[in-house]
C-alpha cells in the first residue's frame, strides 16, 4: 500500500531506489543544492527497482524546467536586497493534538538555534485538558497562549493580538516544516518587498494510506515549483481574484502582521470546525488582494503534511473543501459588491467542473471514486444555502458565553 | 473610435541587470523582451495592474519566460519548439539527457559561446521600397550599425513615382540603388537577386529596423547546408495603436517563438494533405535565401506579393523549397523590430491583401505540384473558418475588429479571379532565369534529403 517517499539530490550521484513488497509506488523529492525543485509521484510494481538511470531520466523529463532555472539564477545572480530580517512570529493553532503539536515543534527547533530571533508561539484553541500546556511549558523557547473560544480563526486573530514579530507565519500543528523552510519565507520576502502575504508549497509527510495517496495523486495541496506572484491581474484568469483556492493553503501562510491587522483579521465565521470547517485561508488571500497587496507564492517555503489516514476522513475533506469554498464565496458576494459578476461566473464554472470530474470518475476516468466528489458537491450546495450566514449566528452566541 | 489605450514596448538585457518597473502614465502595459547580450530569449506582457514590480520579482518573470529558449538552445533533446502540425510526432520532443542537463552549469555563458563562432559565408541584404522614403532612411540608419557589415545593400527602388529615394541613397556610399520601373514586390525582389553578390541574400522591408547581428546570425542559421532559406524574429517597434496592437497579437495561433524551429520534411508531409502552413515559418520581413535555393526553385512568383496579388510571394518560395526536400529554418536570434501600420484602415486594407495573395498561392501551389491539401484549404477549411466567425459575429454582436472578417473574405473571392486572370503568365521573366551568377563559386547540387 504505501508510497516510498525518497529524497534525491541531483548534485550527487543518485541513488538506486528499490521498492519493498508492500509498497505500490514511489515519490520523489528532488532538490538541487539542498533546494527543493521538483515532486514526481509514480505508481510502481512491488519490488521495483529503480536504477540510476531510471532516477535520472524520471527527474530528466519531470523538471529539466525547474533545474534550468535554477542555473540561470545562479547566473543571474545580481544583488537580493541584503536587508537583514524582519522580526518573524511562528503561530501554531492546535486543539487536542499534542503529539501532533510536539512534532511540529520539534522540526522548528534547529530554526530556532540558528535564528535567536524568531518567536514561537502555541495557541491552545479551547483545549479539554491540559496535555498541550504540559507540553509547551516542557520548551522554554515556545509562549503559550490560550484562546478559549473554539474555532480556528479564533484562535489566528488571537496569534494575531499575541505577536510581536513584523512577519506572522502561521502553522497548522499537522505540518513539519522542511529545513529549507524559513530560507523560502526570507527569499521569497527579500525579492518582494511589497507584498503582504506569502503563501508555500505543502508536499506530503507520509503516504502510507489509501487514503493519503488519493488525495496526493489528485493534487494534494500542491501548488507547483513556480514562484507566483498574485497581484491585481493574472494572466488568462479573468475570474482573478475570486479563484482563491490557488493562492495557497492555510497550514502554511505568513502575513505582515501590520497588514493583517489594518484588514480586520480573520474571518471567524469561517473554520469554526463543525459544522464549517473551511474556507477562512480563501477568505482572508482574497481580502489580502482585495485590499490593493500583492501574495507572493514560494515553493521553498515548503512543509510536509500528514494527510488524513483514513477514508472516510478524506471523504469528509472534500466535503469541507466544496463547503468552505462555497461559504467564501456567498461570503464575499455579500460583502464586495464590485466582484458579483466575477463571483457569479465562478459558481458556474465550479459546478460545470463538479460535473465533469464526475463524469469522468463515473467512467473511470478520475483518481477518485464518485462518492468523493459527491462529497465535494454536497460541501459547495450546503455553503450556497446560507452556512455561512448560519455560522454568523453561531460565533455571536459563542462570543456572549466568552464574553 | 476606442479607450485603446497603447503598450511600452521595453527591451531588458539580462546582462545588464533587472530594473525596478513601475506604471507608466497613458500605457496599458509594458511589453518586455528579456534579452542576453544581443540574444532575444523570451518576452511576458506586464499589465499596469501588475506594477510596480521589484527588480527581484522581475527577474523572476524573466528566469520563467525564458527558460524554455535556453533549454532548446543549449540540450539536444527537449524543450523543442511544436511544430505547427495537426498530428505531431511525439518523438519530435523527446526529454533531456540527465547528464547534458546536468553539465548545463552557467548556461547563460555556454549559450554567448554558441553563437561566438565565426561565418565564412557572404551576404548581401536587399530592401525593397516604394515612396517611403522617411521609413527607408530609418531602416538604412540601422543596416549603417550592423556588428558584421554585409558585403552589400542594395535598395531597388520600385516604380517610384518621384526621385525623393534616389537622392537619400546617394548620400550613404554604402548603399548601392538599383531602379525597377515595373511595380511588384516580388518582381523588385527579383531585380535585387540579380544584383547581389554575397551568397546568402538577406531581404527586409523599409518599415523595419534591423537589430545590429541581425546579418550575423542569418549567416549562422546557414551552417547546415540543407537550410535554403531562413527567417527571423519580427519584434513590434512599438504599441501605440490598436491597429499595431491587433496586428502585434495576429490571429492568436502565432505568438513569434524564440526558439528555432527547422521546417523540413516532416512538417511539409504531415500538413500537405490539408494546406502546408507554410506561413507560419515566417514573414518576408526579415528573410535570407542561400543563393542555391534560386537554382534548384526558381525566384520569386511575379505574379504574387505586394503590387501583384497582394502578399505569399516569401511562403510560396519556402512552400517550393520544402516541396523540394530541402529546410527552411526559424532562427529567432535575427531580429528586426517592425513599425506596424498605425491606423485601422491600413490594418483593414492589410487582411484584404493578405487572404487576396493567400488564396491565389493556394492555387499556384496546387498548380505547381498538384497537392490536393492547397485546394483542400480554399474551398474546406477556409469557408468553414468564416462560416463560423460569422456565426459568433451574430451571436456576440458587431465589434470593431469584425469588420475585417468581411474584408478577408472579399479578399479571398478577389484572389480566385487574379489568379484565374493571371493563370497563365510566366512565374518569373525568362531572362531571369538565364542570367549567369555573379558569383559563380557555388556549384548546383542535386542532393536530396533522405525521408
Amino acid at each position: 500500500m504505501p508510497y516510498k517517499i525518497q529524497e534525491i539530490e541531483v548534485t550527487e550521484t543518485l541513488p538506486t531506489v528499490s521498492l519493498s513488497p508492500d509498497e505500490t509506488g514511489i515519490a520523489l523529492i528532488v532538490r538541487h543544492k539542498d533546494k527543493p525543485i521538483g515532486f514526481i509521484m509514480q505508481a510502481l510494481p512491488a519490488k521495483m527497482v529503480l536504477d540510476r538511470e531510471e532516477i535520472g531520466q524520471l527527474i530528466a523529463k519531470e523538471i529539466s524546467n525547474q533545474l534550468i532555472q535554477e542555473y540561470l539564477q545562479t547566473d543571474l545572480n545580481f544583488d537580493v536586497n541584503q536587508t537583514s530580517f524582519p522580526s518573524v512570529t511562528i503561530a501554531i493553532c492546535t486543539k487536542d493534538r499534542p503529539e501532533n503539536l510536539a512534532r511540529c515543534l520539534q522540526s522548528l527547533q534547529e530554526l530556532v538555534k540558528q535564528y535567536s530571533q524568531l518567536e514561537i508561539l502555541v495557541i491552545d484553541n479551547a483545549p479539554s485538558d491540559d496535555r498541550t500546556q504540559k507540553l509547551v511549558d516542557s520548551l522554554p523557547w515556545v509562549r503559550y497562549v490560550r484562546e478559549p473560544k473554539p474555532g480556528l480563526d479564533f484562535a489566528r486573530n488571537q496569534a494575531l493580538q499575541s505577536a510581536t514579530g513584523e512577519i506572522l507565519a502561521f502553522l497548522d500543528d499537522d505540518v513539519v516544516v522542511d529545513r529549507r523552510w524559513f530560507k523560502g519565507l526570507m527569499t521569497a520576502w527579500q525579492e518582494n518587498p511589497d507584498a503582504a502575504a506569502f503563501t508555500g508549497l505543502v508536499l506530503p509527510y507520509e503516504l502510507e494510506t489509501e487514503a493519503q495517496i488519493l488525495f496526493e495523486q489528485r493534487g494534494g495541496f500542491r501548488r507547483g515549483f513556480q514562484k507566483i506572484r498574485y497581484g491585481q491581474i493574472l494572466l488568462g484568469n479573468p475570474l482573478h481574484p475570486c479563484g482563491a483556492g490557488i493562492f495557497g493553503a492555510g497550514c502554511n501562510m505568513a502575513f505582515r502582521r501590520e497588514i493583517l491587522l489594518k484588514i480586520g483579521g480573520f474571518d471567524e465565521a469561517l473554520d469554526t470546525g463543525a459544522p464549517l470547517p473551511g474556507g477562512g485561508d480563501l477568505d482572508i488571500f482574497y481580502r489580502v488582494i482585495r485590499a490593493g497587496y500583492t501574495l507572493v507564492y514560494e515553493p521553498e517555503y515548503l512543509v510536509f503534511h500528514q494527510h488524513r489516514r483514513e477514508y472516510e476522513k478524506l471523504s469528509r475533506q472534500y466535503w469541507s473543501w466544496g463547503l468552505g469554498f462555497m461559504a467564501f464565496v456567498m461570503k464575499a458576494y455579500q460583502t464586495d459588491p464590485a466582484q458579483r459578476s466575477n463571483l457569479r461566473h465562478l459558481i458556474l464554472w465550479w459546478i460545470y467542473d463538479q460535473l465533469k470530474q464526475l463524469r469522468d470518475s463515473w467512467r473511470g476516468r478520475h483518481v477518485l471514486p464518485p462518492k468523493m466528489i459527491l462529497a465535494e458537491i454536497w460541501g459547495g450546495v450546503m455553503g450556497f444555502f446560507g452556512e455561512y450566514s448560519r455560522s454568523l449566528k453561531r460565533i455571536e452566541t459563542i462570543r456572549r458565553q466568552f464574553s | 473610435m476606442s479607450n485603446f489605450a497603447p503598450w511600452k514596448v521595453l527591451h531588458i538585457d539580462l546582462s545588464a541587470g533587472v530594473p525596478e518597473l513601475h506604471p507608466e502614465p497613458k500605457y496599458q502595459g509594458i511589453y518586455a523582451v528579456f534579452w542576453w547580450r544581443g540574444i532575444p530569449l523570451g518576452d511576458r506582457e506586464i499589465f499596469t495592474a501588475e506594477l510596480p514590480i521589484p527588480a527581484t520579482a522581475l527577474r523572476n518573470l524573466a528566469l520563467q519566460a525564458i527558460t524554455p529558449a535556453v533549454g532548446d538552445r543549449l540540450l539536444e533533446n527537449g524543450f523543442k519548439a511544436p511544430l505547427p502540425v495537426v498530428d505531431p510526432d511525439p518523438a519530435w520532443d523527446q526529454p533531456p539527457d540527465f547528464q547534458a542537463l546536468l553539465a548545463l552549469q552557467k548556461p547563460l555563458e555556454q549559450l554567448e559561446k554558441t553563437y561566438a563562432q565565426p561565418v565564412r559565408n557572404s551576404i548581401s541584404v536587399v530592401i525593397c521600397t516604394r515612396n517611403r522614403p522617411e521609413q527607408l532612411e530609418r531602416c538604412l540608419r540601422s543596416l549603417l550599425n550592423l556588428s558584421h557589415p554585409p558585403q552589400q545593400i542594395i535598395v531597388v527602388d520600385n516604380a517610384p513615382s518621384n526621385d525623393t529615394t534616389r537622392q537619400i541613397v546617394a548620400q550613404i556610399p554604402q548603399v548601392e540603388y538599383v531602379l525597377e520601373p515595373k511595380p511588384g514586390l516580388s518582381l523588385a525582389r527579383n531585380t535585387g537577386i540579380r544584383h547581389s553578390t554575397g551568397e546568402i541574400i538577406a531581404f527586409t522591408d523599409d518599415d523595419v529596423e534591423v537589430h545590429p547581428d541581425w546579418c550575423l546570425r542569418l549567416q549562422q542559421a546557414f551552417v547546415n547546408p540543407q537550410v535554403l532559406a531562413v527567417t527571423g524574429l519580427m519584434l513590434p517597434a512599438e504599441l501605440e495603436t490598436e491597429a499595431q496592437f491587433m496586428f502585434h497579437q495576429g490571429s492568436g495561433e502565432s505568438r513569434w517563438e524564440y526558439r528555432a524551429t527547422n521546417f523540413g520534411i516532416e512538417f511539409f508531409e504531415n500538413m500537405k494533405h490539408r494546406g502546408v502552413p507554410v506561413w507560419r515559418i515566417g514573414a518576408g520581413a526579415n528573410m535570407a535565401f542561400h543563393r542555391q535555393a534560386f537554382e534548384v526553385v526558381g525566384y520569386f512568383d511575379e505574379r504574387l506579393g505586394a503590387g501583384a496579388s497582394g502578399c505569399s510571394e516569401d511562403s510560396e518560395m519556402w512552400y517550393r523549397i520544402l516541396a523540394e526536400g530541402w529546410l527552411c529554418r526559424y532562427e529567432p536570434t535575427a531580429v528586426v523590430f517592425h513599425y506596424h501600420r498605425r491606423d485601422f484602415e491600413a490594418f483593414q486594407d492589410q487582411a484584404y491583401q493578405y487572404m487576396r495573395g493567400h488564396v491565389t498561392a493556394l492555387l499556384v501551389q496546387f498548380a505547381n505540384y498538384k497537392h490536393w491539401g492547397n485546394l483542400r484549404r480554399l474551398c474546406i477549411t477556409l469557408p468553414k473558418y468564416y462560416l463560423r466567425s460569422i456565426l459568433r459575429i451574430l451571436k456576440n454582436g458587431f465589434q470593431p475588429r469584425s469588420s475585417s472578417v468581411f474584408t478577408e473574405i472579399i479578399g479571398c473571392l478577389s484572389g480566385i479571379k487574379f489568379y484565374l486572370n493571371h493563370r497563365n503568365q510566366p512565374a518569373w521573366s525568362t531572362s531571369l532565369a538565364q542570367k549567369r551568377y555573379a558569383n559563380e563559386g557555388i556549384q548546383k547540387s542535386k542532393v536530396k534529403i533522405p525521408n
